[in-house]
């Protein structure tokens, strides 16, 4: 199912990543010890907030950076002291990084030049990438005189002419519109997946992380926060921090108590905890995605009354931006299709007890661990 | 910045032949300079004594050396004032008319390409008391003009000169000062209902502030080197030292005076004055000074 | 929005143009007393118009050794020539590689180096002239290109316009290039000298201009007039003791001093302009 480009096997690629640290001369920590195995052909997501760490874990991967301490093999070779060009891989940046005075063929042909490819061999290989991405009518020209969109599959272009065992994204499709942003992504995944490289992909962008990736890292604070896919961390966010970064508008969080299997909310509402804990009135940290506040017409125990400050209909579904009743929490329903509230309406919302979230008010770790094995997609235990 | 990293012997293969010269051709000649300006060689050029500040205390005292700075300052402030006025006027003008600016801006700009040493031989050709034009129109409105005589004419006559030269440069760099100012900024101003007089002098003039002090600077340090040339080529210091520079200065008691210790010193002080000079600059504009 | 005022715009036109015709008096008035013979200038005011000898005085300094100089002015403008090319493609060629190693490697004492090269930009030649002087004689430097050349190179202006370039080329470049496999002089070939070009130009222009009109240094370091540039050599053919001064011959050598410059800058005036601005920077 995987096709080699140029009609050679594709080798084989697997990278594992075994406590990697990145410290800077000035003593600061950009990174605390990754641990990370990636299969063949999978395309991994590292996503999370500016200065997570990302983004040095890509460079550094790339041989951009050099690696404190920790070991990087590919293919079970280690790769820590190598250059970049050594390492067979291929990087797509952020700007591109077109050289803006070679023609868009020898851009894509650098590399190859630099190996002593011969000039015959170059220009077959370099039409064919051409061709697998549609820039045939432009290799004559020079990156100024491409659209954003054309400079970015020159970028690609550059990147499977070589044939890397691994591919490295950062933040690629950042400098694009929304609507070639959507269609660039799905570009990408279906070039990954017809030449079955890994890839690692940098995104600051969760929507971008959802629908591209085989699994998601996210990451804070230079740790990895959970390794997934994207339903399980989905469904299963390990962290409150994971909680609040997946999923758009993000999850609603509220400050509740805990008393055995009943959780009481600010507001007096009292619903079913999703783990019976042995716990007497502790404070927890509940969180509910806005598409699981559903709205009933009369308000009982297990009810939240609240009152409507903004609404967004999205034609799909509505956003009603609502402040809980005698408090000043503010949350997010999603509610089905065109919705009639108004500004001002009091709304009744009825979390859906089956997909609840209890996170511990202290370190934001996730509560009923021993439901995970419930959640739909269980997590790949890739964790090395 | 990316660098490369694994590279240790490469960057100073591409240093050495920079460190080489700058070694060779900078830092041992001033080494020497300061050294010397602490010696007083004997007149055959065969020992040398160590004579601590004598050499400075000298210098310093001597009325000739004060008068040369005076000269290089009055050079400076004649040549900076003259040159920037003129170039301002009219790169306002050539800014103005919009049609043409580019072309005034090439018919304007090739004195700059003209050796101070041509200039200051050209010029003193127009005021030759015998031959030369101006002098003529000047005879005509009752001015007795011999820069060969007269002091005063002979320093007018190297300012002249430099203003022709330095104008050029400082209307390069004046246009392309006033073309980046916002219109936008002219057009809040017009709405404000302040007039074009007005406008100048509370909108452009001050945005051309980092501009006019670069060039203040430049034309400076012109006045104090580079005006050498027109100096030697028409009146060689003279009449009676009237335009005797403080370059001037060290090259006459260096390489005619042969007084070896009272020169460093001379190129001593005067390397501290320059180092000030650039240092102002750095301070205000933290840009640089190229001569 | 500007208000159009055409009587305001024919005014500022008449006054530049006034302008124009004053900086270009003192070249007219050369090239009309250049065409005269001695007699025929020495008859009055100079003249405004052309004389009888057409380019004969040109032809005059140019073949024939030059009275007081000892040699003809083709040979000076051969060694202007040399020198100008010399300190603008030396400077050149080695501001490019210190450049490229202060802003593209990291090494032990590399601020050193760098504030080595840069104070330089701070002492002009002429400040440190008797003992850059006694050093070229010791190195036997005197009446040579290379004692011509030499100090004159020792200064960091390009190496700082450079220097100020290349940290304007974006990392990712390099980055890219080291991905690419290509290593510090593959990349200083392939990529930065390519996207330098119109730098190089512009530096060629202000370092051609400044080698030309050196004065002081050339003055000194050039006994032999085998080695005299064309600048030094008008105040010779001026400093008569009693005859008159030979203005046709003085300012035909003038004119041909101006020529290569004035014709390097209105030809490249868009590098010059461009390098000039970007110097101040």
């Amino acid at each position: 199912m995987t096709e080699s480009l140029h009609g050679q096997d594709t080798a084989m690629a697997t990278l594992s990543l075994n406590a990697l640290r990145k410290t800077y001369p000035n003593g600061f920590t950009a990174l605390h010890g990754i641990d990370l195995s990636i299969d063949d052909g999978e395309l991994i997501v590292v996503v999370g907030p500016s200065g997570c760490g990302k983004s040095t874990l890509l460079r550094m991967l790339a041989g951009l950076e050099s690696i404190s301490d920790g070991e990087l093999a590919i293919d079970g070779r280690r790769v820590n002291d190598l250059e970049p060009a050594e390492r067979d891989i291929a990087m797509v940046f952020q700007n591109y990084a077109l050289y803006p005075h070679m023609s868009v063929a020898d851009n894509m042909g650098y590399a190859l030049k630099n190996r002593g490819v011969p000039k015959a061999e170059r220009r077959r290989k370099v039409e064919e990438t051409a061709r697998l991405i549609g820039l045939e009518d432009l290799l004559e020209r020079r990156p100024r005189q491409l659209s954003g969109g054309q400079r970015q599959r020159v970028a690609m272009g550059r990147a499977i002419v070589r044939e890397p065992k691994v591919f490295l994204f950062d933040e690629p499709l950042s400098n694009l519109d929304a609507k070639l942003r959507v269609q660039m992504r799905i570009e990408i995944r279906r070039l990954q997946k017809r030449l079955g490289v890994t890839a690692v992909y940098v995104t600051h962008d969760q929507v971008e992380a959802m629908t591209l990736a085989d699994r998601l890292v996210v990451m804070n604070g230079g740790h990895i926060e959970q390794v997934g896919t994207p339903m399980h961390l989905y469904e299963c966010p390990a962290s409150r921090f994971v909680a609040g970064f997946i999923g758009s508008p993000a999850m609603n969080f509220l400050d509740a108590r805990q008393t055995h299997g009943t959780l009481t909310l600010p507001c007096d509402t009292r619903i079913a905890a999703p783990s019976a804990r042995d716990a007497i009135d502790t404070p927890v940290c509940l969180g509910i995605r806005p598409e699981h506040l559903l709205p009933v017409d009369e308000p009982d125990d297990t009810t939240l009354t609240t009152r409507v400050e903004l609404v967004e209909p999205l034609g799909a579904d509505t956003l009603a931006h609502v402040r809980l009743e005698g408090q000043d929490e503010p949350l997010v329903a999603r509610l089905d299709g065109v919705h009639a509230v108004a500004e001002g309406d009091t709304l009744y919302l009825r979390p859906d007890a089956d997909r609840l979230h209890l996170f511990d008010h202290e370190t934001g770790r996730r509560l009923d661990d021993k439901d995970i094995h419930s959640c739909p997609s269980s997590p790949s235990s890739h964790l090395a | 910045m990316a660098t490369f990293q694994r590279h240790r012997l490469t960057p100073w293969l591409l240093l050495a032949p920079q460190l080489v010269i700058v070694a060779v051709f900078f830092f041992w000649p001033a080494a020497q300079a300061v050294l010397q300006a602490f010696y007083v060689e004997d007149p055959f050029g065969l020992g040398r004594t160590f004579v601590a500040f004598e050499n400075f205390a000298r210098v310093l005292a001597s009325a000739e050396y004060y008068r040369a700075l005076g000269i290089t300052v009055a050079f400076s402030i004649g040549v900076a004032l003259g040159a920037m006025a003129l170039a301002l006027l009219l790169a306002v003008l050539a800014d103005r008319v919009i049609k043409g600016a580019h072309g005034y801006k090439t018919l304007l700009i090739w004195p700059y390409a003209v050796a101070p040493a041509v200039a200051g031989v050209l010029w003193m050709f127009m005021l030759d008391p015998e031959l030369g034009l101006i002098s003529a129109w000047l005879g005509a409105l009752g001015i007795d003009w011999n820069h060969q005589l007269n002091g005063g004419q002979a320093m007018a006559l190297v300012v002249m000169a430099s203003i022709w030269k330095q104008m050029s440069y400082n209307f390069v760099f004046f246009l392309a000062g006033l073309q980046a100012i916002p219109r936008s900024l002219l057009e809040a101003a017009a709405i404000d209902n302040a007039g074009p007089w007005r406008r100048f002098w509370t909108i452009t003039f001050p945005l051309l502030s980092p501009t006019s002090f670069f060039l203040l600077v430049m034309n400076s340090v012109y006045a104090f080197f580079e005006i050498f040339g027109t100096i030697d080529a028409t009146t060689a210091g003279g009449p009676g030292g009237a335009t005797r520079t403080l370059v001037y200065k060290v090259y006459e008691d260096g390489f005619i005076g042969y007084d070896l210790g009272s020169s460093a010193a001379q190129s001593v002080l005067l390397m501290l004055l320059v180092g000030l000079l650039t240092l102002l600059q750095f301070r205000y504009l933290e840009r640089k000074v190229q001569y | 929005m500007r208000y159009r005022r055409p009587g305001l715009d024919i005014a500022s036109h008449a006054l530049l143009i006034l302008a124009l015709l004053a900086f270009c008096l003192p070249v007219w008035l050369a090239i009309t007393a250049a065409t005269h013979d001695q007699a025929s200038l020495y008859t009055g005011t100079a003249p405004l118009w052309f004389g009888e000898q057409g380019l004969g005085n040109f032809h005059a300094v140019l073949s024939e050794p030059v009275a007081r100089l000892g040699t003809d002015v083709a040979r000076l403008l051969f060694n202007s020539t040399v020198m100008a090319l010399g300190i603008a493609c030396g400077k050149i060629f080695i501001a490019i590689l210190a450049a490229y190693a202060i802003v593209f490697f990291r090494f032990p004492l590399r601020r050193l180096c760098f504030w080595l090269i840069f104070i330089t930009l701070m002492l002009p030649v002429e400040v440190r002239i008797m003992p850059t002087y006694k050093i070229a004689a010791d190195l036997n430097l005197l009446n040579s290109y290379a004692g011509l050349i030499l100090p004159l190179i020792a200064s960091a202006t390009a190496t700082f316009l450079f220097r100020q370039f290349y940290l304007t080329v974006p990392p990712e470049l390099l980055e890219a290039a080291r991905v690419d496999g290509a290593g510090p002089w593959r990349f200083l070939k392939d990529i930065l000298l390519p996207l330098s070009k119109t730098n190089i130009a512009a530096l060629f222009v202000i370092m051609f201009l400044y080698g030309w009109n050196q004065y002081l240094w050339p003055l000194l370091i050039t006994t032999e007039s085998d080695y005299m540039t064309i600048v030094v050599s008008l105040k010779r053919l001026l400093s008569s003791a009693d005859n008159l001064v030979p203005w046709q011959a003085v300012m035909a050598t003038a004119l041909l001093a101006m020529l290569p410059p004035v014709a390097v800058i209105v030809l490249m005036q868009r590098y010059f302009v461009k390098g000039l601005v970007d110097a101040e920077k």
